[in-house]
């Protein structure tokens, strides 16, 4: 049975230091949900709230209606995937797997079905008697999601479980989570600092920052409408530039930027001295003619992506915005100092409250 | 592969190496080998002449044997009780934060005091207390010694009980008896094994403390030295040579449990 979670104004402390500040925070039943963002951020003390590892220093923590803070770990209906994975190093694979059954007093033929089961579930039929020694990166990977899904937990907490394979394996097991979710219906709890891990599995996500959340929504909506500078960049909205003034016109704010003024779409909330413009690189186009260009910028340079090329073009003030443009097209191979005419599409450019950018992963 | 050094380099650390060992291993050997030697006075045996007659002597020897006797039976009951209170004082130092480093020098401090002292300030305390010495005064007084090397021997061991695997255990529905069981315990169990062997050798072979603190059953090790001391037969040169060989294979059990006991690399990726 998937759980509901409902966490209320919970404050986690450590002295003078709050790993998390005021926490509100609703996870519906069967949702996958992922905790997003850089290390430090508090995401991890939320999930070990959850699980039971730790006591919040103020606030409740609900499961379906419950409050569960004086339960601990091991009688909550919770299991956890580690960050790095725990397996058992003195038991096979199998007697892994069979830990927690074994502890609800499952035994012989009834232990050894599940058991298997949860071996073929996760695609490792008949690695039940191999050490763990013997086992892949990636086979662990399994064998740990597999230990925890054979217990049919409500909640599925998994701290980081990508980290340390090769892109290849995270790109499988990220399917995998996938899969495994709508196979088996609990809710999902992910937390990582891979903004592509979370907005390519999550039903909904919280971006954290300082032992806050920032934003809270569906994934599309970080990009339509990031609530701050910070969980733009963290999206990957990198160009964030410091506008010179904002105008009010006729139709709709414009901001001036090295001398050129450009439209934005209307920001969410109050703006402070510190807004800043984020412009998607998506909703860029370089323009044939310089007549009826939304900007014209100088080439400083260009980056060879593989299929695509990052133009980047700086304004007079100095401040550069960069333009995605396909590795074939005569774009690509602009020469440093040309004048570029810019047409941006609607939504290209929104203001934003600054809250500074995120550290580079 | 790295570059060797120079042939004189390498020839002066293996000289070094083997005069070191000489050093350390000649004097047993060389009593071992008088063992085997059938003469009354003690020298080399020449190959033709080797004899088991003095170890054949040694069932005769009523002191020796019950002095070897009360030696086993203190050894085993200070390897019991070493391996038992050592396990539970590096379980108090894993779960201390604060006070970890005085917990851990408490705990050895023993080793440091001089066993001449130690055995004469337990033998003054207890006699003040006006317990008689026996086989409790001496098994407390060797606990004190064993102690601290079991300690040392079963906190190394703990290094593979990562906190990770209790909170695993705890997250699969174990509470903090059965983490201690299916977990701590079977990860630990290479140093409860050499703990137990260590304690059991270093009292077995122990004297300062046993000269003061046995009661009417003297230990071997104190038997042996009086026995030297009286100009006794070489009856004694082959308890010595028998105890030199079961502490020699006792110690090469160990490390072929060590050595068969371990699965593979298991730490290695965790």
């Amino acid at each position: 049975m998937a759980i509901a979670i409902d966490i209320q104004s919970v404050t986690r402390a450590y002295g003078p230091i709050k790993a998390l500040d005021g926490i509100d925070l609703a996870i519906k039943a069967g949702e996958f949900f992922t905790l997003l963002g850089s290390s430090g951020c508090g995401k991890s003390t939320l999930l070990k709230l959850i699980g039971g590892f730790d006591r919040p220093t103020k606030g409740r923590i609900l499961f379906e209606g419950r409050d569960v803070i004086d339960v601990p770990a091991n009688k909550r209906p919770v299991n956890t995937v580690f960050q790095n994975l725990a397996l058992f190093p003195h038991m096979t694979v199998a007697e892994n797997i069979g830990y927690g059954l074994k502890l609800r007093g499952l035994s012989g033929a009834a232990l050894k079905a599940k058991v298997e089961d949860a071996l073929d579930l996760v695609e490792l039929p008949g690695f039940g008697p191999r050490g763990i020694a013997m086992m892949s990166g990636g086979q662990r990977q399994r064998v740990a999601l597999a230990r925890a899904l054979v217990m049919e937990p409500g909640i599925l907490l998994l701290d980081e479980p990508l980290t340390g394979l090769d892109e290849r394996l995270r790109q499988q097991m990220r399917d995998e989570f996938g899969r495994l979710h709508r196979r088996t219906g609990a809710t999902f709890i992910l937390v990582t600092h891979n903004q592509d891990e979370a907005l390519s599995l999550s039903d909904r996500m919280a971006i954290m920052h300082q032992g806050r959340i920032e934003q809270l929504d569906v994934p599309a909506q970080f990009f339509a409408r990031p609530a701050n500078s910070f969980v733009a960049g963290f999206v990957g909205i990198d160009t964030l530039l410091k506008p010179e003034r904002i105008e009010q016109h006729s139709d709709g704010l414009r901001a001036v930027i090295g001398g050129q003024s450009l439209r934005l779409r209307s920001p969410m909330g109050s703006l402070g001295d510190d807004s800043l413009v984020a412009i998607r690189p998506d909703r860029l186009r370089i323009s044939e003619s310089l007549d009826g260009a939304d900007l014209v910028l100088t080439v400083v340079g260009t980056t060879f992506r593989g299929l695509q090329t990052d133009v980047h073009l700086a304004f007079a003030d100095g401040q550069s915005l960069v333009a995605v443009v396909s590795s074939d097209s005569p774009s690509a191979t602009l020469a440093h100092g040309a004048r570029v005419p810019l047409s941006l599409l609607p939504d290209a450019a929104m203001l934003l409250s600054g809250l500074g950018m995120p550290p580079a992963a | 592969m790295t570059v060797h050094e120079g042939f004189g380099n390498r020839a002066l650390l293996w000289i070094i190496a083997i005069l070191g060992l000489l050093v350390i291993y000649a004097p047993p050997l060389y009593l071992l080998a008088i063992s085997f030697n059938p003469a009354l006075q003690p020298s080399l045996p020449s190959l033709s002449a080797l004899s088991l007659d003095w170890y054949m002597a040694l069932p005769r020897e009523k002191a020796l044997i019950g002095a070897l006797q009360q030696s086993l039976l203190i050894a085993f009951a200070t390897a019991v009780f070493a391996t038992a209170l050592s396990l539970l004082a590096a379980l108090a130092y894993v779960e201390l934060r604060f006070g970890r480093t005085s917990w851990f020098l408490l705990v050895l401090l023993p080793m440091f005091v001089p066993g001449v002292v130690q055995g004469l300030a337990l033998s003054a305390v207890f006699s003040r207390l006006g317990v008689k010495a026996s086989m409790i005064t001496l098994i407390s007084g060797h606990l004190l010694w064993a102690m601290p090397f079991a300690f040392i021997v079963i906190l190394t061991s703990f290094a593979a009980v990562r906190q990770n695997f209790l909170l695993a255990a705890a997250d699969l529905g174990a509470n903090r008896w059965r983490q201690f069981v299916d977990v701590t315990l079977p990860l630990i169990r290479p140093g409860l094994v050499s703990a137990f062997i260590f304690s059991f050798l270093l009292s077995l072979n122990e004297f300062t403390r046993a000269f003061y603190l046995s009661g009417r059953q003297n230990t071997l090790p104190v038997v042996l030295f009086s026995k030297m001391n009286s100009g006794a037969s070489p009856v004694i040169y082959a308890m010595s040579g028998a105890i030199f060989i079961a502490s020699v294979l006792m110690v090469a059990a160990l490390a072929l449990y060590n050595l068969l006991g371990r699965r593979a690399p298991v730490l290695e990726a965790q």
